[in-house]
């Protein structure tokens, strides 16, 4: 814009000067001419004057003079010449200021030179005599006055050009300045041209839809990374040539790329993870299957789930989502492994008790030995029983639904009761049991806590040494109420200790049968605890004895 | 706005990290199937392998055609011209797991009875080959530096391995053709931590321009006083 203004402006006054330059030329040679031709025509009438006055005889003393006289007689023979000798020129009768003057009494005509530089204007006039008197003025032609004025023009036109230029730049910067300073930003605030203002305006418009647009998209990305951010999933979504186009914190911490930088996060999806499954995934996916895979990283799983995003039939690239299922998969692990060891447990009492039923049906049995075949069918099914008891307790307390009413217990009441129960069982394995403390109440269901304290005191004295003691002592402290029992027992390996509470986690497996029990008495104790936010703490040292404590939060006042 | 350079460039990048994933699977799967003396393992190395070829076939076009079509300069040009080398070495690696796949159902023995040292330098060559494509991946420089120093830890158990194997031959003659054996697999090994250093040399190259010096080291074989 400034160029094309700078351009215009000094093309305009050159090329005023130019045409001034020449219209003034010829004006003015105009006016130069006619007051030329008047002046050759009032000397040429003082001349004839004084030529009639005084004869021939004046001519010749005529000064001299710039314009040329000549006297012709009738005939056309010249006379006089102030220029030439008269002599040596051709007749004039045939020139038309002559042959004008002749019949009107006067006549002009101009005649140009032949290099059109020089014209010059002939006035004759019809003496007395009937002699001609002939008065020529040479002068430039038009063009060559032009031609003659041209360098003073050209020179006038380079400096002219010379300031014009100056000027127009200057100019220039004026009219292009305030478009300039336009604030776009702010349309409606500039103080421009008035010509601008609709564009102005216009731009003011596109600006508030611009931004009302970019807020709104901001929100939404703000709203889909807030999902997608507190997603504990991983999310990822690829394009064709996976790269990344968008991604959650959880999805780089699941893949085990925390520590990238986020220029590194913008490449490739495979700079997180290039294991098999997790290739495999996303190059299914990119061609447009859905593909499912599980990851094995460091210590955690992962599950993968790559689905294609297609637009018009064609695979534009993939959405992975990535689930931590470490937990389920280890949840997995022990459900399979409590489905089999109850199986086991089930089938081990009825595998017996269809044996002996089996044998006493064939009648193989002596009549005398079919009481204490029945007592082996009783004692195995009194332990189906118990197995599907504890089972069901533990479901129960599973489940987390059991319909029993909270109360108050007197825990030092309940143990003196459940040592008292056990006191035949205990006499009989020659192990003591003591019972001593405060008397405290907690808040409980008091057939789970009593089966906590029966399954705990039971183990007591199962896994206990001959003439062994077992202490059970109630205790109010800064925590809550405590339930201590220990025992002189055998104890438990450190190895198993992180086990026990297992469901049908026996240590010593191979006497499990002589000892008795399901294998999910701390099972229970276990979930009964949890049942009544108590802390279970174990303490065993082999050979030595084992000690464990229930801690109940205090009833609150 | 990206060009289609830039898409080219990164296309090469990602089939590199692809190739190098596959190498990655290649020894890890060698590995395994050494240790646990798994035959039916054993015979999965090849098809990777095979990919792992195609693989560099497709790279080396890719390349050629950037070069050729692109006329790429500085930093593009050696990324491009260091992909043309990695490839090579990459290609080196799934070649030479393959082969201690190939010999392993001939192994007369158990590896992991025989308690030599070559589970931990399995272990360290897929360690060398595994830093060696992150240090690529993430372009990360002192990664690619540490491979290089990780190559004497390689060298270092080739040559325990190779004395417990003398002793082993001197003890019982019978042992020999095992022997003989997992001196190729340690030796194909030792090569594969080799052409990780190259790697990793060529990760530094395209990162720096400069081209680390201990390659030719690297490619020395540590003959020890005892075999001299």
């Amino acid at each position: 814009m400034r160029k094309k203004i700078f351009k215009s402006m000094c093309l305009t006054a050159l090329l005023t000067i130019l045409l001034s330059s020449l219209l003034i030329t010829v004006v003015y040679y105009g006016d130069f001419e006619s007051r030329m031709k008047s002046e050759v025509r009032a000397e040429t009438d003082y001349i004839k004057s004084a030529v009639e006055l005084s004869g021939a005889g004046y001519l010749s003393g005529l000064p001299d003079s710039q314009n040329r006289v000549t006297l012709i007689d009738e005939t056309g023979r010249v006379l006089y010449d102030s220029y030439a000798d008269p002599s040596t020129m051709e007749n004039h009768r045939d020139r038309p200021e002559v042959q004008k003057a002749q019949t009107g009494g006067a006549g002009e005509d101009t005649r140009t030179s032949d290099t059109l530089s020089k014209q010059t204007f002939y006035y004759a006039v019809k003496l007395a005599d009937g002699q001609v008197l002939r008065v020529a003025s040479t002068t430039d032609t038009v063009l060559a006055a032009i031609l003659g004025l041209l360098p003073w023009i050209l020179g006038a036109a380079l400096l002219v050009a010379a300031v014009t230029s100056v000027f127009s730049s200057f100019l220039t910067r004026k009219i292009v300045e305030p478009i300039n300073r336009l604030d776009l930003e702010h349309p409606a605030d500039n103080m421009a041209y008035d010509e601008m203002a609709p564009l102005l305006a216009k731009i003011n418009r596109q600006n508030e839809v611009i931004s009302r647009q970019m807020r709104s998209l901001k929100e939404k990305q703000e709203e889909f990374t807030s999902i997608t951010e507190n997603m504990s999933e991983g999310f990822l979504v690829l394009d064709q040539n996976t790269d990344i186009l968008s991604y959650n914190t959880s999805a780089l911490r699941l893949l085990g790329a925390v520590d990238l930088s986020p220029s590194e996060i913008h490449a490739s999806a495979l700079t997180l993870n290039r294991s098999t499954g997790f290739r495999k995934a996303v190059d299914t996916a990119l061609k447009g299957t859905r593909s499912e895979q599980v990851l094995h990283l460091d210590s955690r799983c992962c599950q993968v789930m790559a689905n294609p995003v297609l637009r018009d039939g064609k695979v534009m690239g993939a959405v992975v989502v990535i689930l931590d299922i470490t937990e389920r998969e280890e949840r997995e692990n022990l459900r399979r492994e409590f489905t089999a060891n109850v199986s086991h447990e089930l089938k081990t009492p009825l595998t017996s008790i269809s044996g002996f039923a089996e044998i006493i049906q064939n009648g193989i049995v002596k009549q005398e030995d079919i009481p204490r075949f029945a007592g082996n069918i009783y004692l195995e099914s009194q332990r189906l029983i118990s197995l599907v008891d504890d089972i069901l307790n533990l479901s129960r307390l599973d489940e987390g639904e059991v319909p029993l009413k909270w109360e108050a217990i007197n825990l030092l009441a309940l143990a003196e009761d459940v040592a008292a129960r056990l006191k035949s069982t205990a006499k009989k394995n020659g192990v003591v049991l003591t019972v001593s403390g405060e008397r405290t109440e907690i808040s409980g269901v008091r057939s789970i806590v009593d089966e906590m304290v029966y399954n705990l005191c039971d183990n007591a004295v199962k896994y206990n040494r001959k003439n062994g003691r077992i202490s059970i002592a109630v205790q109010k402290t800064a925590e809550g109420v405590s339930l201590t029992v220990a025992d002189t027992g055998i104890g438990i390996p450190t190895a198993d200790l992180d086990r026990v509470f297992e469901r049908f986690y026996r240590v010593d497996k191979s006497h499990s049968k002589e000892i008795g029990g399901t294998g999910l008495g701390l099972s229970i104790v276990k979930h009964g605890a949890a049942y009544h936010n108590a802390r279970v703490t174990l303490e065993s040292t082999e050979g030595v004895g084992t000690a464990v404590t229930l801690i109940f939060p205090n009833i609150p006042t | 706005m990206r060009n289609r350079f830039d898409e080219q460039l990164e296309q090469l990048n990602v089939e590199l990290i692809k190739t190098g994933a596959l190498c990655e699977d290649a020894i890890s799967t060698t590995a395994k199937a050494l240790i646990d003396n798994d035959r039916e393992l054993a015979r999965r190395v090849k098809p990777i392998e095979r990919e792992i070829d195609q693989k560099e076939r497709d790279i080396e076009s890719l390349c050629m055609k950037l070069l050729l079509q692109q006329q790429p300069v500085a930093r593009d040009l050696r990324q491009i011209s260091s992909a043309l080398k990695m490839i090579s070495d990459l290609e080196r690696i799934g070649d030479q797991a393959s082969d201690i796949a190939e010999i392993l159902p001939y192994l007369q023995g158990s590896v992991s009875e025989s308690k030599l040292h070559i589970k931990e330098m399995a272990q360290a060559t897929i360690k060398m080959v595994t830093d060696s494509i992150e240090s690529f991946v993430r372009r990360d420089l002192p990664l690619a530096r540490s491979v290089v120093e990780y190559d004497n830890v390689v060298d270092g158990l080739f040559n325990k391995v190779k004395t417990e194997l003398i002793r082993l031959i001197s003890e019982d003659s019978n042992n020999g053709e095992f022997c003989i054996d997992l001196l190729m697999v340690a030796k194909y090994f030792e090569r594969i931590g080799d052409h990780a250093v190259n790697v990793a040399e060529w990760v530094q190259y395209s990162l720096t321009g400069r081209k680390g010096s201990l390659l030719a080291d690297a490619d020395d074989i540590p003959w020890t006083e005892d075999m001299a």
